[in-house]
Formats: C-alpha cells, structure tokens, sequence
C-alpha cells in the first residue's frame, strides 16, 4: 500500500520558495514530512533537527538525513552559511530563546523561513475577550494543564521583532482561518497562518 | 561488552535455536589469506586467519552484505547457535536473525572476529610459523586500520560487491567509520553505536589499569606463556574493572543494590565476599579468563587508544570528507565510558563535511553497553535505516 502524506498550503509555499537542489536544514523537522516532500520536489540535499527520538526515526525510515538534539547547541556547531535556507516551521513558537535561534540560523544559512500561527488572529482575540481562559479550537487543542509551555507570537510582534534586529522581510506570506485562502489585508487580525522569508 | 545482556529467550517446550527470527545452528568458518600482510606499524607478518560466520544468502549482485564488527571482547559469533546445549546465543542474537532488525531473510551478514583477537583469528597466541611457538608480544601492533583492512580481504574473498551496510557498537563502531572513510565506493551505510572518534583520558586510562594488572601479575612473563597457562589473576582484574565501565550505576544498584551472598558469613569484619556485586564481578572475571587471551586483551586495547581520527587525518571533517556512505550514529544518555557528547561530535562532523549523517540519542540507565539492549525503539530505527521505506507520495488536493 503507497504511504501517502497530505500536504499542507505551507508546504507548498515553502516548496515555492525553495530553490532546486540547495542544502535546507528544517529547525524542529518532526517526522520530516515536509523535507521529504521539498526532496521529492526540489532535490534539495536535506538536514531535520528535532528532540525527539521516535521523529529522528522516523526522519530516517524517509532516507533523511536528521539530528537528535537542542536547536540551539546544534547551529552553535554549524559553519556560517552553510545552508542555502533554514526553516522553522510551527516551532517557533516553542523557543526558549527565539532571538538566538533566529540569528544563529541567519548566521548559518543565507534565508530563513519562519512559519508560524498568528496568535493575533481575531477568533483568537474573541475567545480570550469572552472566556478569560486559554484558547481552545483545533490549532489549540489542549487544556492549560496538558500543555507545554508556549510562548505566541502574532504578525505583529513579528515583524516588529524583525525591524527592531534589522532583519530584512524578503517574502511574506498570509493565510485567512482556513489556512488555504490568502489573507491580502489587516493581516494580524484576519491572518490564521503567516510565512517569512528573512535575510540579513 | 558484558555477556549477560543476550538473554535467550525461549518458547515453550520448543528448541530455542529452532524459535521464529533465530538464525538457529550456525557454524564459524575460517579464511585464510596466505599472503603476507603488512600492519599500519609496518611490521609485517607471513598470512593470517579470520574466523567468521555468516548468516542469510547473498544475493544475485552480491550487494546485499551487512558487516557486523565486534567490540573489544566480542567475537564472530554474533547471531545463532553452535550447538542445541549453548547457554547462550551469538551476542547480538536479539538483532540478527530472520525478521529482526538486521533481518537475514534480505542480508548475507557477515561477522569475524577481529585480527589480533583470540576466537580463531589471527593474534599473539596464535603459532608464530618462524619459531613454532606462540607470537606473545613479538606480534605485531593492531590497529583499527588493520582490523578493517583484514575484513574487507575477506568480503572481496566472500565476493562482496558494495556492502549495504557496516554496523559496530564501541570498538565495532570505530570500524564501521573506518570502513566508510577508507572504502568509500564500497560502503553504503555505516551504523555506528556507543563509539567516539577518539577516547577520552578516562577511557584510556581505564584501558591502563587493565593493562597493568595483566603486567604486573607475574605469570604474565612478558607476554610468554603457555596456551592453558597466563596471567589469569591479572587478566580477571582487568575484565572485573572494565566491566564496571560498561554499565552505570543505576543500573548495577538495581541490580544489585547492597544485596549480600546468602553464604556470607554474619560477621561483617571479614574480607570475605559479602556483597552479591562482588559475586558478580568475580564471576565474570573467572568467565572471561576461560575465553580470552591477556596479550589479546593488551593489544586491543592499545589498538583503541591508538585510534584518533582527527589526528590520523588532520581533523575529524576532513577525516570525514572522502565518505559517500549513509551514516547513523546512536549514542546512550547513560554511556559515561563513550559518553553522547562524543557520539554527537561525529555526526557534527559528518555534517559539517557535508556528509549524510543522522544523529539519534537513546535514553537508557544501562550504560555503555546499551547498543545489545533489547529495545524496540532500537530495533525499528536499525531496521528503518537498513531498509528505508517505500517513498511516500503527497497528497496534492489540498
């Protein structure tokens, strides 16, 4: 029976922004659906880091190449521009130390694409108005006591975290609710998702 | 490696050589390279033998060989049965056999052991064809090199095209990175485990203290003794102190705690043994001095204080630079003897010389000798590297 993996509207913009054949480290890669699909797609030469065991194997049954450790300790010992692009990918909201991450990863490749979930999305906004209590839907889906600690982020203290580093925003995108639709205004408050493209 | 973590496992009334995944019978075979073969040392000795087993066929490219490499103490015998009455299995019969993680219904495995050894192959107590009598310490210094180089004789022998894969744990693991560095046209996947590019101080001086009390226990004679003879006092020391190194503290307490022997005298101001740990180690000492030869146990050892690969070729990247292989280092968070740090440092550098390098880490209280543990994490990581699913395709209607 064919395994078939679902790709997501992230992936595919992601995948449009990859060049062929570069070398794409993927900062928190979990199962390494989305470094396989760029493989399959664009040829890249692949490197996944994750903290996780069962993910690295994962990684590995898929023929990638993957990394069990701290993010931060493993780009310490990477080269600087070693990569073409690193991705962060639904993790960053789960960095202990976002600053770091983000320049170490600029130090080690010449793009970073981040993709997270705008925590400034207006359902959002109308929950914690309402309720006074953690959000729950289908992104957040657990109790405030069965989850990890997470630090949000919206699109605005993104890019306001990327004009005060004096990152530069070389490509964004916006996706509505759906995480389909594309989000063309007031994207903090109607954008569900958010991609970017930084460089220095 | 300690040889108590190979537990057979039997079902029912059935023979256990003859259970579902056993390789069963198995018999070791000799090659014999009858030309002369010349040490990294450049000393140089008339032929040697290696003694080595196989299990499953190779297939019709004969490309389908898995190199399994032992660690200090191991030997060729790494999967099935010499007889129905063995105690005990191959050392890593948990991982080799029919289905299993290395699984011989794919593979022709391949196993020998090590030149310099003491099961069959070719090391100081074998007959020095110049003089008649045992070689003793006028053998020539083994390397790691040496030991691969000797092995991959063999597979050109056995007609070994492109092996599949090499995977060692400890010392096996040196080799299996080796066999990538030296032969990289001819090794597609190295799976190395509980390893390090080169031993820390500690290590080595664990290896010293080993060393010593074979030396200094005066039946040693300089290396000059009789097959059945030796420094068995010594050589019992040294494996009672290394086997300490293989396994961690948690694990040795669970194990045994402050348990005392059932016949320990009441009286507690005794040097008697007492405690069920000294039991242990006693009786792993007298077990291994029935196996093992002291001047084996003094070169090999030399052998893996003398690798460093960084040194060897300028730097672990450029060490790393020729490698075409897939590569899979596994440490152990409670390995202190090869400890994770030095497992990751590989893979680093492997990465870093823009090689194919995975990084997994295991999280075990057994110590160093975690790679034959019986883990089913382990076992689907080994097998997921080794055979690597079918592609999986993307579902594009998004």
């Amino acid at each position: 029976m064919p395994l078939v993996a679902k790709r997501t509207v992230d992936m595919e913009i992601i995948g449009d922004w990859v060049e062929p054949s570069t070398r794409v480290l993927d900062l928190g890669c979990g199962d390494g659906a989305l470094l396989d699909y760029l493989v399959q797609q664009k040829k890249i030469s692949a490197v996944g880091v994750d903290l996780d065991f069962n993910k690295i194997t994962a990684c590995v049954r898929r023929g990638l190449a993957a990394y069990q450790g701290d993010l931060t300790q493993f780009l310490r010992a990477v080269p600087d521009r070693h990569f073409d692009r690193v991705i962060c990918s639904r993790t960053v909201h789960e960095l202990a130390n976002p600053t770091e991450v983000i320049n170490e990863a600029l130090r080690v490749g010449r793009t970073l694409t981040v993709g997270f979930v705008n925590h400034g999305f207006w359902k959002n906004r109308v929950h914690a108005l309402l309720h006074g209590r953690k959000i729950r839907n289908e992104v957040y889906k657990t109790e405030w006591f069965d989850s990890r600690p997470a630090n949000p982020v919206s699109v605005a203290d993104f890019e306001s975290f990327c004009a005060a580093k004096n990152i530069r925003i070389a490509r964004r995108a916006h996706l509505a609710g759906d995480w389909r639709t594309p989000c063309r205004t007031l994207p903090n408050l109607l954008a569900g998702f958010a991609l970017y493209d930084l460089a220095r | 490696m300690t040889d108590d973590l190979a537990v057979a496992t039997s079902t029912d009334s059935a023979p256990r050589h003859l259970a579902p995944g056993d390789v069963g019978l198995v018999s070791p075979r000799d090659f014999v390279h009858a030309a002369p073969f010349t040490f990294k040392s450049g000393q140089t000795i008339s032929g040697f033998t290696l003694r080595y087993e196989t299990y499953g066929r190779p297939n019709a490219t004969r490309d389908n060989a898995v190199l399994i490499c032992h660690a200090l103490s191991g030997d060729h015998h790494c999967a099935g049965w010499h007889s129905p009455n063995d105690k005990k299995p191959g050392w890593w019969n948990n991982l080799i056999g029919p289905g299993k993680a290395v699984d011989t219904n794919r593979f022709f495995v391949v196993c020998a052991n090590v030149l310099g050894g003491c099961q069959g192959s070719t090391g100081p107590s074998s007959i020095n064809p110049d003089t008649g009598r045992p070689y003793g310490i006028a053998f020539p210094f083994v390397t790691i090199r040496d030991m691969v180089r000797s092995q991959k004789m063999l597979l050109d022998h056995l007609g070994v095209t492109e092996l599949h894969g090499v995977i060692g744990g400890s010392m096996g693991g040196m080799q299996a990175l080796l066999f990538a560095i030296e032969y990289p046209h001819f090794t597609r996947r190295v799976l190395a485990m509980a390893t390090t590019g080169r031993e820390s101080a500690q290590a080595i001086a664990f290896n010293e203290v080993g060393r010593q009390a074979i030396m200094q226990d005066p039946a040693w004679n300089h290396g000059d003794y009789p097959r059945e003879g030796g420094p068995r006092v010594g050589l019992a020391i040294a494996r009672m102190m290394a086997h300490i190194t293989y396994v961690s503290d948690a694990s040795m307490d669970r194990k045994f705690g402050r348990k005392k022997k059932e016949t320990a005298a009441g009286d507690a101001y005794t040097f008697d043994m007492q405690f069920e740990v000294e039991s242990y180690l006693r009786h792993q000492g007298q077990s291994f001095i029935n196996r093992f030869d002291a001047n084996s146990y003094l070169y090999i050892t030399r052998a893996l204080d003398q690798f460093d690969l960084a040194q060897a070729y300028g730097s672990l990247e450029a060490a790393f630079a020729p490698v075409e292989a897939d590569t899979l280092v596994v440490g152990f968070t409670s390995d202190w003897l090869f400890p994770p740090e030095q497992n990751r440092a590989l893979a680093l550098a492997l990465l870093r010389a823009g090689r194919r390098a995975s990084y997994a880490e295991l999280s075990t209280d057994l110590g160093h000798d975690s790679f034959l543990l019986e883990s089913e994490q382990l076992y689907t990581l080994v097998r997921g590297f080794l055979e690597r699913d079918q592609l999986y395709t993307f579902d594009y209607a998004i």
